[in-house]
């Protein structure tokens, strides 16, 4: 082992190698992506038709404006700067062209004149706050405050004198010039049919995806063999053969048929490919140590314990009951919940402090006032818990319940698991392998519960194929780590084959979704592509460009930038501008798209751009963050924002929904943060 | 040879108070100058009259034996005069090998060749005998001893003739100080003039080839490492013959 070590060259021993799950886990985007998948997951089982085409085309198509909005303005926040005006702006250059393509002149301008006068008075307007703000050195949040109402009295004035109301209506192709080409660009919806090789199109992009995946997470971690070993390569075959064979059978029933056979084919063969491929490119070494956990024994209790609760509540609960959950249980039920709650929520905020006393008890230092203080948080604590969970039960539906419950306690519980697994790896590979074959029964069985649990054909055929996949991912990844040697040192080459893989992998199984999902008649604006556009072009910038370097450094330390040679306020005047001009393009997607825009589009919502770049993990006060979680933070919104109705919840409650997702990313980003600095 | 630095006779005038009189020294190649000072002995004028950011009011400024006139930092930095400040010019929240190609990265058409930037700054660091432990770390959890190395290594990358360091030990323990004494020394041996500004004689006396000392705008001295000891040296930076007063004072009560 140790000679094939070397030959890979030794990283810094000071330092533990870290692998890509580790890196993943430390990158800014990881609370927002976890959100994502969290939050898809529970409207996925609980609303009726979310999750199929015509949904997911919708909440896209909220999505997209507030994605494109919240790029921009988290490419601003990491440059350490606010934009309050980027609302408005959206409602701004709409009535501009709505009005400017009416009114000019008489009878109006074409919109081949109105679009880029809206642009440049849209950049003018960003140079405007940037200079501003570089000239006074005042918060960016007073100076673009008042540029946010002075747009908005703006809108107010001009459309109520040109056209005596407060909404700009009728930009159509009949009364404006110029405005198909225009709709074309910025507006236009594709409806697609589907094709017969779309499935197999799907299945094939997706194998061969997580195939990549599978391999670019092996070579960015183990360590390549020097000869090959042609005994693991068989098995490497077998097992291919067999899952191809499994699939291939399993595929052909209807996926509610219980084919068995197939399936622990199909299971088994994968497992085999990927162990055997293990063996066949990377260093082995023989199991060692023993196969009892200590560490591990108590994240696997609580998640089994976990999983249980959750399908015990699954039992009880009635999934088509959509009365107010808070109404079912008799009175004596109520106040057991209530008094439990709020002990949980005393206990919760006075762990440190009643740790604090114990360790005090017999020492003279302490302070007289130190007990009602803590009686005091306390009480708040019981109070806090108290009324969120009575306002939770009173706000969630049994059927709402028992959605959250599945997808919350049950995720726990897998996470759980693997955390499980995590710890007992650091005691020995072969206690590793115990909790992960704990762990793979775990999710069988949780899926066969679900399936039996549900009429709904994407319960029984969807998840119980996807939990199925894991589990077998899960059991071969608990048989390559009892194998195979671990790299303790970065590799240039394997590095850079394995990211490759990776991006190849994502791109597979991502265009493989795009395909099911795009060619199912369902109908998909353009403003979808735009929000990808932009959302590739700022992280390619932010991350391999030097523009994204100087945004870093301006929002991280504006003098240090400006000392060491970065043209600091450029950067930022472009930054505004950029936003500016951003929100100048919804603004022309909104009014092309409605053909109508009211003098109050926009308010309000600058601060959900915040929000999701926020959620995204920037960080408020600049020089860090991620695009991309900006990104998915508009996904999680505009997911809520569907979602809720489409669970039959009253929509009210999206905004309590999205208060509690920006409180809980925030806290988990900062979590996150502090765990990645202190891994190094 | 003609010495890569020198100032002659330096003076600066703000209005009506003097700041810095009649200043000289030199910095040669591969060689360390000491600025010793207390506070508000001048030094920071200094410093900014040498990096650009101020003009002198008298005197001669020469590089290369030839009178220079810099109009601004920039002009500074174009002639090969690089300078780190205590603040260190770093975003604390950016990976190491970002900040050290931070203004001047490469790559053409704007795109930031990364996997240059990790590898040349990894290299840098490496011939400096600076061994930070893991380039993506951001630069906020360095330590301070080895944030001065980044700025130091950095400097001299980016084809730095002279190096002027601010005070680079004043905020660090004994340890760490000794750290960063041993890269101005490195970076003197790659054949850098560094102007090392402190008011520790402790550590100026170890590295320095030559000192100069200011006393409230002033020189006390411009000396070569041999003309002068350590005690003469901490005697001058206490306050000579104010402190030996000061002391007779006090015992006299």
């Amino acid at each position: 082992m140790s000679a094939a070590v070397q030959a890979q060259g030794v990283g810094d021993e000071r330092i533990v190698y870290r692998g890509p799950v580790q890196r993943l886990l430390t990158s800014p985007e990881i609370g927002a992506l976890v959100g994502t998948v969290m939050v898809w997951a529970l409207f996925w089982s609980t609303g009726q038709n979310f999750g199929n085409a015509g949904s997911t085309a919708s909440w896209l198509d909220v999505a997209a404006p507030l994605g494109i909005m919240a790029v921009a303005v988290g490419l601003l926040m990491i440059g350490g700067e606010f934009d309050l005006s980027a609302g408005v702006m959206t409602g701004a250059t709409g009535i501009m062209v709505g009005l400017f393509a009416q009114k000019f002149m008489g009878d109006g301008a074409s919109l081949w004149i109105a679009v880029p006068v809206a642009f440049l008075a849209a950049g003018s307007i960003g140079w405007f706050n940037g200079t501003l703000v570089n000239r006074t050195k005042l918060p960016s949040f007073i100076v673009t405050l008042a540029t946010f109402f002075i747009l908005r009295g703006a809108n107010l004035v001009f459309s109520k004198r040109l056209v005596d109301k407060v909404l700009v209506e009728n930009v159509n192709s009949e009364t404006v010039r110029g405005f198909e080409p225009f709709r074309k660009v910025f507006a236009s919806v594709h409806k697609k049919e589907p094709f017969d090789l779309r499935d197999p199109i799907f299945l094939t992009l997706v194998i061969v995806g997580i195939g990549a995946l599978v391999v670019s997470l092996l070579e960015q971690s183990l360590v390549r063999r020097a000869s090959a070993r042609t005994a693991a390569l068989s098995v490497m075959l077998a097992g291919l053969v067999a899952g191809g064979v499994g699939l291939l059978l399993a595929h052909r029933t209807d996926g509610n048929g219980a084919n068995g056979l197939a399936a622990v084919v199909g299971f088994g063969g994968l497992v085999a490919a990927i162990a055997g491929f293990a063996a066949w490119r990377y260093e082995t070494h023989a199991p060692t140590g023993s196969w009892i956990t200590h560490r591990g024994v108590r994240p696997m209790l609580v998640g089994l314990g976990s999983m249980l609760v959750a399908f015990l509540v699954t039992r009880k609960l009635d999934p088509a009951q959509q009365r107010v959950l808070l109404s079912v249980p008799a009175h004596g039920v109520k106040l057991a919940i209530g008094l439990v709650s709020a002990a949980l929520g005393a206990a919760l905020v006075g762990r440190r402090g009643i740790a604090a006393l114990r360790s005090r008890v017999g020492g003279s230092r302490r302070s007289p006032l130190a007990i009602p203080k803590l009686l005091f948080t306390m009480a708040v604590g019981a109070l806090m818990m108290l009324v969120g969970v009575l306002t939770f039960l009173q706000l969630t539906t049994e059927q709402g319940f028992r959605a959250l419950v599945q997808v919350g306690l049950g995720g726990f519980g897998l996470v759980a698991l693997l955390a499980a697994k995590g710890a007992a790896r650091r005691e020995s590979p072969r206690a590793q392998l115990g909790v992960g074959l704990v762990t793979v029964v775990a999710i069988v069985a949780y899926a066969f519960v679900l399936r039996h649990d549900s009429q709904a054909v994407r319960f029984r055929s969807g998840l119980f194929t996807a939990m199925l996949l894991f589990a077998a991912l899960v059991l071969a990844n608990a048989l390559v780590e009892l194998r195979q040697v671990k790299r303790p040192a970065a590799n240039a080459a394997a590095d850079r084959l394995g990211r490759l893989l990776g991006v190849v992998g994502m791109s597979l199984v991502s265009l493989g979704f795009a395909v099911r999902l795009f060619f199912t008649g369902a109908p998909f604006r353009v403003s979808i592509l735009w929000w990808i556009v932009i959302t590739a072009a700022a992280a390619y910038t932010l991350a391999r460009t030097k523009y994204g370097n100087w945004i870093f450094a301006v929002g991280g330390n504006k003098e240090a930038a400006r000392a060491i040679g970065v043209p600091a306020d450029r950067v930022k005047v472009g930054l505004f501008m950029m936003v500016s001009l951003v929100g100048c393009l919804v603004g022309m997607i909104n009014i092309l798209r409605f053909t109508s825009v009211a003098a109050s589009q926009g308010i309000g919502e600058e601060f959900e751009y915040i929000i999701a770049a926020v959620v995204g993990g920037c960080l408020l006060t600049g020089g860090y963050g991620s695009v991309i979680g900006a990104s998915l933070g508009a996904m999680i919104m505009a997911m809520s924002i569907n979602g809720i109705p489409a669970a039959r919840w009253n929509s009210d409650n999206r905004f309590i929904f999205l208060g509690a997702v920006l409180f809980t990313a925030v806290l988990v980003n900062q979590k996150i943060r502090q765990k990645a600095q202190e891994a190094r | 040879m003609a010495a890569l630095l020198e100032l002659v006779g330096i003076s600066k005038f703000f209005g009506n108070v003097t700041a810095l009189e009649n200043i000289s020294t030199s910095v040669e190649a591969a060689k360390v100058t000491c600025v010793l000072g207390d506070n508000g002995a001048g030094k920071s004028t200094f410093i900014k009259i040498l990096s650009g950011l101020h003009q002198q009011s008298e005197g001669d400024y020469l590089i290369d034996g030839s009178p220079v006139g810099f109009a601004s930092p920039r002009d500074a930095r174009a002639a090969g005069i690089a300078t780190v400040y205590q603040d260190l010019a770093m975003a604390p929240l950016m990976s190491v090998w970002r900040n050290f190609f931070l203004g001047s990265e490469p790559g053409s058409f704007g795109r930031f060749d990364t996997a240059f930037a990790k590898k040349t700054a990894k290299e840098e660091m490496a011939k400096m005998g600076i061994d930070v432990r893991d380039l993506d770390q951001p630069v906020g959890t360095l330590s301070g001893g080895e944030r001065q190395s980044v700025a130091i290594a950095r400097a001299v990358y980016f084809g730095a003739r002279v190096l002027i360091l601010d005070e680079p030990t004043s905020a660090l323990g004994v340890k760490q100080s000794g750290v960063v004494l041993k890269y101005v020394r490195a970076a003197a041996d790659r054949g850098l003039g560094v102007i090392f500004i402190t008011h520790n004689p402790h550590h100026a006396f170890p590295v320095a080839d030559r000192f100069l000392l200011l006393n409230r705008g002033r020189s006390l001295g411009d000396f070569a490492k041999g003309e002068i000891d350590r005690d003469e040296l901490t005697r001058l930076m206490a306050g000579g013959a104010e402190l030996e007063a000061l002391q007779h004072e006090l015992e006299s009560r």
